[in-house]
């Protein structure tokens, strides 16, 4: 999914294909709650699914109105094509990073990476500290195992000064 | 004093008996009746002889010599008992002399002996600490060799393990607290970094 054929916007709640998978199924039983809605008797009394924060964000962000058919068959299209197309990052962190934290991450992300980019957050407790970020073909370690691992010479030659 | 000695007064005696003989033949004898006095002279002399010569008068001589030959035995017995004395005491002294040679020629043959067997002790003792010494020596040199070849395979080991020993040391002494949170800057500029690879591959991957 090209950036320049999107046109809807992620909201920053949005991280992983979790959260787009639970989106289109938001969206799915709204829908069919709209076409049983149609069917039934005027007057009968009906219970509106409950909707989640993200998709009341994903439907403010869009200036969506879910009453209308064709807002919902927009949204539920884009989170289709979103779940399948969209590209996904995989990273690793050393602890469970806050909401904030991934908050701050995705709008880099979203605004220096990909539009639509989603992340999938790993736990790897022996990496110390920074990350380990995997693409489709990449491996990046940002780690701060790696970063010793480069500078592995000059803490050799402290050790070896301070022990001269 | 010895046998001839005894002779010797022997033999004086008989010539002094022989002069009182011949003196008193001369003082009774006349020049006219030579031959009938030489007869009477010898009957006499005879006479005299036997009344001269005694027994009493032999054994006043008997007594005399056996006076005489006790003296002589009792001298050469105290001069063979000094003989002897002396010989015993020569004896005993040459005894003396030639034990404590002998004894000093075996002391000397058994002190060197036992220097031999001393200098054959100190050399193989030598040879042996020789030995030890260079063994010693040798083991030591293992032993440094060995403990540099240890030294510098835990170095090694240490050097190829150290950003695992150093993380994991961090990580064990303020683990807990590294914020994500801090780390976000860090993060951010790393991915900041790489950021034109991540794009590309996002977009030219499969």
């Amino acid at each position: 999914m090209e950036p320049n054929q999107q046109i809807m916007v992620l909201p920053l709640g949005v991280v992983g294909k979790i959260d787009v998978g639970r989106l289109l199924r938001e969206v799915e039983g709204l829908e069919n709650f709209m076409r049983q809605s149609a069917i039934r008797q005027p007057g009968a009394s009906q219970k509106p699914p409950r909707t989640s924060r993200m998709l009341d964000e994903i439907i403010q962000t869009n200036k969506l109105n879910v009453l209308i058919e064709a807002d919902r068959a927009r949204l539920l299209s884009f989170l289709v094509q979103v779940k399948a197309k969209a590209p996904v990052l995989h990273m690793s962190f050393s602890a469970d990073p806050s909401p904030l934290f991934l908050q701050r991450l995705m709008t880099w992300l979203r605004q220096e990476i990909h539009p639509l980019v989603l992340l999938q957050v790993g736990l790897q407790p022996n990496i110390g500290a920074g990350c380990v970020l995997r693409t489709t073909n990449m491996y990046f370690d940002f780690s701060l195992k790696q970063r010793f691992s480069q500078k592995r010479d000059v803490l050799a030659d402290k050790i070896r000064g301070l022990s001269t | 004093m010895d046998v001839w000695g005894l002779v010797l007064i022997l033999g004086t005696l008989a010539a002094s008996t022989a002069g009182f003989i011949w003196v008193a033949l001369q003082l009774k004898g006349g020049g006219g009746a030579k031959k009938k006095g030489d007869v009477d002279f010898t009957k006499q002399a005879e006479v005299d002889v036997e009344h001269i010569f005694n027994d009493e008068f032999r054994e006043e001589l008997r007594n005399r010599g056996r006076l005489h030959f006790e003296k002589i035995i009792g001298e050469n017995a105290m001069f063979l008992q000094q003989d002897l004395r002396l010989t015993t005491s020569q004896l005993n002294e040459y005894m003396k002399v030639e034990i404590t040679k002998k004894l000093q020629e075996e002391f000397a043959k058994y002190e060197e002996s036992i220097t031999d067997a001393k200098q054959l002790a100190i050399e193989s003792i030598t040879k042996t600490q020789e030995a030890i010494e260079q063994q010693r020596q040798m083991m030591g040199q293992q032993l440094l060799q060995e403990i540099a070849n240890e030294r510098s395979r835990m170095l090694k080991r240490f050097e190829e393990n150290m950003a695992d020993i150093v993380n994991h040391y961090v990580l064990a002494a303020i683990g807990d607290q590294i914020d994500l949170n801090d780390q976000l800057e860090y993060i951010l500029s790393d991915l900041e970094a790489n950021k034109d690879a991540i794009i590309k591959d996002l977009t030219d991957g499969a």
